[in-house]
């Protein structure tokens, strides 16, 4: 699936992953290949990425809103 | 006709005043490439959450904003002010503050007005001139983040969520091309509700429910709102900058090739004067 981290001030991800785990609103949940559309609010934390090659990448958000449709995950991040 | 020294003096200061004009042309130039830069960054994190809120709020059926969207009537009003630190770019700070004072004087004679500021150019000039001035913001061009601008947006609707203020206005040169600035006059509280659209929200998954997620999108997307205002601003800031110094340096140009043309002419009488004294002189001796 794709990921894209967007923020006001640049694009700071975009590529394919194989899983994600956010800081959502009401606890942390991860994000695997095919999952159902949702859209989520994101509160303070870490956005945990696992890349196709299997490495780990990390961002720190102060908030954000993430909508995922189609296998194409958009995060809205501050 | 002038003396030579006095138009020789005269040539030089006017060609050093056209090295700093176009030095500083140059600056803006690089500065304006950089600013919009950072618009088209920010564009489409602004683009997708518009389209986010539109299509969640078209299909709630209480389509509304919260405390942001509370329509009242109009006593006190706060005017956002966002000019430039620094002058020399032509109209750019003097079209905002002449806005504004119409508004107060005009639109929002009845209301209370009170003006925050961003930017010291209408800092300095509401202060002199008697006007309230909130509060001033004009060490934010030195760290234009969007972290920082949020903290002034967050204390806007703050204040009026607290019911200090019954309406928001937004006064900013938007960014139409590097020599054209339109000067916007926007309602940033309350918030319009997004018009009805044709938006299809399809089978979500809503974390923790619509109606939340709605009333978080709101805030971040008055954030953006004020973000997108500064940094419309400061391009048109360089944009203006960059415009006002081409011309200046376009007329020192002409001054100096003026200048040039008298300098010569003065030579040229003072030479030909010379040899009339000479040729006067020399008959004389001949008798």
């Amino acid at each position: 699936m794709i990921l894209e981290i967007i923020t006001p001030e640049s694009k700071l991800f975009q590529g394919e992953v194989n899983s994600v785990k956010f800081p959502g609103a009401d606890g942390s949940f991860g994000v695997l290949n095919n999952h159902a559309p949702i859209i989520s609010t994101l509160v303070k934390g870490t956005i945990e990425v696992v890349d196709s090659n299997n490495e780990n990448i990390n961002f720190d958000i102060n908030s954000g809103v993430i909508e995922m449709q189609k296998n194409k995950i958009i995060v809205l991040a501050d | 006709m002038a003396n030579l020294k006095e138009i020789r003096i005269r040539i030089s200061s006017v060609g050093s005043t056209m090295q700093i004009t176009s030095a500083m042309k140059m600056v803006s130039a690089s500065k304006l490439k950089r600013a919009q830069d950072a618009i088209t960054q920010m564009r489409p994190y602004a683009i997708k959450l518009t389209e986010l809120l539109v299509n969640l709020s078209s299909t709630l059926d209480s389509s509304e904003g919260g405390a942001y969207s509370e329509n009242r009537d109009v006593k006190k009003v706060l005017l956002v002010t966002i000019t430039s630190n620094r002058g020399l770019c032509g109209g750019f700070n003097a079209n905002i503050i002449k806005k504004a004072k119409s508004l107060i004087t005009n639109e929002y004679k009845d209301a209370q007005t009170e003006i925050l500021s961003i930017g010291r150019k209408s800092s300095e000039d509401f202060t002199k001139n008697g006007f309230n001035v909130l509060s001033t913001h004009d060490d934010l061009y030195s760290d234009l983040t969007f972290e920082n601008t949020s903290e002034i947006a967050q204390s806007i609707m703050d204040s009026f969520t607290d019911g200090q203020y019954d309406k928001v206005v937004l006064l900013y040169n938007q960014f139409k091309n590097a020599a054209t600035q339109i000067v916007m006059n926007e309602s940033y509280l309350p918030v319009e509700t997004p018009e009805e659209s044709e938006g299809s929200v399809g089978d979500y998954i809503f974390e923790p429910n619509q109606q939340d997620i709605v009333e978080t999108l709101i805030p971040k997307t008055l954030k953006t709102q004020l973000f997108k205002a500064v940094l419309d601003s400061h391009a048109s800031e360089h944009g203006a900058r960059m415009t006002a110094m081409h011309k200046a340096t376009d007329n020192a140009g002409e001054l100096k090739k003026e200048l040039t043309l008298q300098y010569n002419k003065a030579r040229q009488a003072a030479i030909t004067g010379e040899i009339l004294e000479i040729v006067g002189g020399a008959e004389a001796l001949n008798g």
